[in-house]
Formats: C-alpha cells, structure tokens, sequence
C-alpha cells in the first residue's frame, strides 16, 4: 500500500513545516511584525545543536532546552532594543528592520560557520511496520513538532502570559487600558517565536544537513503554511504544515518532484483568492 | 549594494577588507601601473557561498605564492599579481553588472569566472565582448563552451566524459546492472550530469527505470525515493549539490531503499559529504575532475599535487576537493599563458592560452578550440570506510569498485 507511506512521508514532513511556522505565526499574528530573522534563526538553532554535538557530543534531544533559551534570550534582547521601538510603524518598516537584521545574522553565520552543510549523523534506524517505513529520527522529531506545538497552544490557553498574549492580538489598546503591560507581552512574544525557531533548528539538525542557504527556504515555507493554515492561530500553524507537508508529498508522488513544490505555491495562491483567512484563521487576520 | 573587497585568505577577514576598502582602492589607482589586475566575482554569500569561498582561498593560495616569488615574469620585468574581488551574492544579474564593472571601472586586464556552468556562462558573455580572457575554473557543462566564445577558457573537462567512463566500468565490475534510476538537481551542471547519465546508461545498454528531476530548494526527497524503490533499479544515479545529496542518501536509508551501485555527483568529493554522511557515505561512488591522491610533478607555483595538497591542508586543516585544484590551476595556466605571451596585451595572452599544453599538479591541462580543457581521464572515486579511494584511472587505483551494503 504505496499510498500509507506516502501519507507518512507527508506528515513527518508537514509536522516539520508546523513546527517551523508556528513561531513565524504567532510574532506576526500579534505583532503583525513579519518576522524575515525567523529562517535564519532556525538555522542558528541547528548550529547551535551541531556544534553541541560534535564539540561536547551532546545529543540533539538534551540541546533542544538549552538551544531554545538561547534564542529565547536573543529574540527577547532584539525586541526590547530594537523591535519595540517600531512596532507601531507600519508593517513594511518593521519588515525592513528585520530583513537587515537578518542579512546580518545570515552573513555572520556564513562567516563563522563557513555555510559547510553539517548533519548530526545519529542515525536512530528505522521500524517496518507491515509496508511503511519509519526513520526513529523522522518519528521523534514529528513527535517532537507536534509536542512543541500543543505546548505552546496550552501555555496561550492557560498561563497568565498566554492570556495576555491572546488579549493583545485581540486588541491592543483595550488590553492596555486592562493593564497588561504591551511592551512586555511584545518582547515575550517575540522571543517565544524566536525560542521556537531555536528548538526547530534543533529538530532540523537531526534530519536536514543544516547550512545558511537553507534559511530563505524555511522563511519561505513558513510563510506558505501561515497562508494556508491561517494567521496567528496556534491550530492553524499546525493544520497548514501538515496540509502543506501532505500536499507535496502526494504531488511529488503523481507527479514528479519537479512539480511538488509548484504545486504547493498554486495551492496556496488558490487558498489566498478563496479563502483569505487560510483554513483556520479567523477575520481581521488576514 | 555592490562593495569593494580585497582578497584576504581568511573569512573574518573579509569584513576587516570590507572597512578598508576605500582606502586600498585610493590605493589601487595609484599604483596601478607594473600591477596585473585579476577581476573575480565570487559567491561569497548565498545558495553558492561555500563553492565561493572555496574559489576564494584557492586564489589567494596562488596569489600568496606568486607575489612572494616577486610576480610573474612579463617580458624583462616581474609584475605583482592585483586580485580584485567582489561578492555577487549567487545572484546572476549581480554577477553580470560586477563582471562589467571589474572591466570597465576596475580596468582589469584578467578575469576569473564564477562558480558553475550558469553563472560562468553569463559572465563569459561580458567577458567576450570587451575581449578580456576568462579562467573559468568550475564550469564543465559544454552549453557554455558553445557559444563561439575566443576568450573563454576552463580547467575542467567536459561532463559527459565522467559518466561515460562509469557506466563502462560499474556494468563490467558488478554483474547483473540492468535498471538505473536517475535523479537530478533542475540547475545546470547536475541536470547535464543527469542528461549525460541517461545517454551513457543507454549506451551501454541500460534501462532507465526512474530519470526526474527535482527543483532547487527541495526540502524532500521521500517521493522520489519511494517512486525508485517501486522500480527497483541496481544503480541510483543522483546529482546535485551537497546538502541534497546528504538529504537524498539521508531519505534512501530512511525509506530502506538500496542499490549494489550509489552514485553521487559530486557528493564524495566534498568532505563534508562524508562527514555529514557518517556511515551512510560508505559505499557511495562518484568521479570528479581531480583527487588528491593524484602524483603529478609540475613545475608551476605549486609544484606537484602532493605538494598543493600539503599546503592546503596545513592552510585549511581541511582536504582541499576539485573546485580548489582547478580555481588554482585556473590561475596556474593563467600565468604561463602570461610569461609565455610576455605582454599584458589581451589578444597576446589568448592565443597563448589556447596554444596551452602543460602539465600542472592539478594535471595536464590542453584547451580544445571551444576553450575546454581536453581529454583527461577522470578520476572515479568511492568511498570506502570513510575514506575517498580512487578507482579509476587504473594509474592510480587504491582500490577496487565494492557493491554498497543492503540498507
């Protein structure tokens, strides 16, 4: 049964594609800050984890916390010093700002870490069961994905910070006159996205070989899961990397890899035409 | 955004050069005469950045040593070399307007390519019509030697002799190869190396069960894998650059798909093929232009393979693969083309590099009359644990050709 495998293939792929857009979402569904640093914070994350590896021989699993903090703390600094200045501006100034921050960062990898593609070469084996396939690494890091993401969709639903979070997306001015304290709700939010694109560079080290080059790549697919899922929801995130992950696994399958990434981008300009808000979005989000 | 960078060998340094850059080329202009200008647009940042920085340090490895020996010999005078870099970012437009820029602004009397078949192809264009030779140091599809071009010259071989030479090998070596998969990178050097597979297979009477391609920037390769595992070929051909090739052997093992014979172009090549490989590298064939487990003598700046072999790697603390010997060579050929023409004269030095046959450590190096160097027998190589072991050419065979163990 070719077809079982393919619908794995692809929802190992799409959790990957969720996990990598979840962070993008949330920072630009509350901030409408577009963030351009998040690909190449995901490929910082997955350096990060590559050198912990090979240097110290830490495995990926026990750099995942430590990584994420990082760039939780990176994320938090940015906001706080550069980003909450012109959060208020319009959205292209503030994608103007985070585009040069990352050709900063994108450039200081390059220097640093010679844009060589690094794999952590943990190879977990694999597990038949019947006809499917199964790479461990491939299913730990879905597992992974999807844990990270249920996580976050709990911490916005339950904990005081969530709540704000929530309450200034919804509306910014009506939650300062709550006395929610906008700037601080803005630098967490910021640096939970940029915590999240850690612990995903650090899910990607363990099945991509990680190098600069793939960051506009990733910014890319987030972007299209964001558009298909819906903005700024956690659930969208989630239902869009999957989508997206299922859609080019069944379109390489019919019709050649050539066109699976195409295929995903009509998909996405046909969902953009029909259904502004993406599949879970809500209105006033788009 | 276009910005001035001297050549310096390390990386960090580059940013260093970035500050100083107005002041070298005040600099520059002063001292421009009894210098010989070198124009390279490279790919320092970008999807090719680590193929550029490789042309890079391979550069300035020859132009450290040219310079200490006092120059090149022009006529009765030594000359200092001038190597004038800019970053084109991977991006063919800024490639273009850079190679008009190092002519016209720069006035360089020399110029080197950039990385790749496409990029080079758009340069030699410029190139040729200011008529200022072009050392294209890793082009070697032959749709950009087609053109007609007088003043564009590579150091590697043209494509399809590598593939030919492996198909006759692998179907002897391993009995019962009768079905081959095929899977290209859509770009245009491992597209050719695709197209140049599917020809030589048939050639020697293969079947071509699977011959995709897949787009730059894939992210996936478990469809094509799946699809080439339901034909179940005993050859998967697969081109592109590293990181897709580590992806595509990554996904081959995910999905328990194996073959006797696992070709790559030009993944093992590349250390970091095999060391983002682990395991999975061994076994994995492939044939590049040159190894360094090649013996030849030259008489060059280097001297002989061993010898550019030990510099770099006490430079690097790394192996050097083909794009550094052939960048170097490409300036190696460049400079006896200059001594023999002994004039800077533009016209003078392109016939003295399309009369050239020399023998340098990177190998001997004749350039046909489309500009391509001719006729080696290119080195096919397998990893075997962990270890790069030439094959073929029979003079300097490490080893014999083994079937990759089952996944």
């Amino acid at each position: 049964m070719v077809y079982l495998q393919v619908i794995v293939n692809g929802l190992t792929l799409g959790a990957l594609y969720a996990c990598l857009a979840v962070g993008f979402s949330l920072v630009w569904g509350v901030l409408n800050v577009i963030n351009m640093l998040h690909g190449s914070m995901i490929i910082l994350g997955g350096y990060l984890t590559w050198f912990a590896w090979e240097i110290w021989g830490v495995p990926p699993l026990a750099a995942l916390l430590p990584v994420a903090a990082a760039l939780f703390l990176l994320g938090w600094v940015l906001q706080m010093t550069m980003i909450n200045r012109l959060v208020s501006q319009p959205v292209l100034t503030t994608l103007t700002v985070t585009f040069g921050l990352d050709l900063i960062l994108y450039n200081a990898m390059n220097v640093v870490f010679d844009a060589t593609p690094r794999r952590v070469t943990l190879d977990l084996g694999t597990v038949a069961l019947g006809p499917v396939v199964l790479a461990w690494d491939r299913v730990l890091v879905f597992a992974l994905a999807l844990g990270l993401t249920l996580m976050l969709y709990v911490v916005m639903r339950t904990s005081r910070a969530g709540r704000a979070i929530v309450a200034v997306r919804m509306d910014r001015d009506a939650a300062a006159l709550m006395g929610i304290r906008i700037n601080r709700v803005y630098a967490m939010t910021f640096a939970i996205g940029a915590g999240l694109a850690g612990a995903c560079g650090v899910l990607m080290a363990m099945v991509f070989p990680i190098t600069t080059n793939l960051s506009g790549l990733l910014l890319g697919k987030a972007f299209v899961v964001c558009v298909i899922g819906g903005l700024g929801t956690v659930p969208g995130a989630l239902v869009g990397g999957l989508a997206l992950g299922l859609i080019e696994s069944f379109s390489g399958h019919w019709f050649g890899p050539q066109n699976a990434v195409l295929i995903g981008f009509v998909l996405m300009l046909v969902l953009l035409m029909t259904r502004p808000t993406g599949l879970l979005g809500r209105k006033g989000y788009e | 955004m276009i910005s001035k960078r001297p050549s310096h060998p390390s990386s960090l340094r580059l940013l260093r050069g970035l500050a100083l850059s107005g002041v070298l080329a005040a600099g520059l202009a002063a001292q421009a005469q009894g210098v010989i200008r070198i124009g390279a647009p490279l790919a320092l940042t970008g999807g090719l950045a680590d193929e550029g920085l490789k042309q890079q340090v391979a550069y300035d490895m020859w132009l450290q040593r040219v310079n200490a020996a006092g120059g090149i010999q022009v006529g009765a005078q030594k000359m200092k070399v001038e190597l004038i870099t800019y970053d084109y970012q991977t991006d063919p437009k800024s490639a273009q307007q850079i190679a008009e820029r190092l002519i016209t602004q720069d006035k360089v009397d020399f110029m080197t390519a950039p990385f790749g078949s496409g990029h080079t192809k758009i340069v030699a264009g410029v190139a040729e019509r200011y008529g200022v030779p072009l050392m294209a140091s890793v082009a070697s599809s032959e749709s950009v030697y087609d053109q007609g071009y007088k003043y564009l010259f590579g150091t590697l071989a043209p494509n399809g002799g590598i593939v030919q030479n492996m198909a006759a090998m692998f179907t002897k070596q391993i009995p019962g190869v009768k079905k081959i998969a095929i899977l290209g990178r859509e770009d245009v050097f491992p597209r050719a190396m695709a197209t140049e597979m599917k020809k030589a297979a048939e050639g020697v009477g293969l079947e071509v069960v699977y011959n995709e391609l897949y787009p730059v920037g894939t992210l996936d390769h478990a469809s094509s894998m799946l699809k080439i595992k339901a034909a179940a070929p005993q050859w998967i051909f697969v081109t592109g650059y590293t990181q897709d090739l580590i992806l595509a052997r990554k996904q081959m093992s995910d999905l328990k798909l194996g073959a006797p014979i696992v070709t790559m172009i030009t993944g093992p090549s590349y250390r970091e093929f095999i060391d983002g490989l682990g395991k999975l590298a061994d076994g994995v064939t492939s044939a590049s232009w040159w190894h360094h487990s090649l013996t030849y003598k030259s008489s060059d700046v280097f001297g002989s393979t061993e010898a550019f072999y030990k510099a770099f790697v006490e430079r690097e603390k790394k192996d050097p693969d083909y794009v550094h010997a052939s960048a170097a060579a490409a300036l190696v050929v460049l400079q006896k083309a200059i001594e023999k023409a002994g004039t800077l004269d533009k016209a003078k030095v392109r016939d003295a590099l399309a009369a050239t046959d020399v023998l340098t450590f990177y190998g001997p190096v004749k350039f046909g009359a489309n500009g391509m160097n001719q006729g080696r027998e290119l080195p096919i190589v397998q990893v075997q644990a962990g270890k790069v072991v030439p094959l073929f050419p029979t003079a300097i065979a490490a080893g014999t050709l083994a079937a990759v163990a089952a996944p």
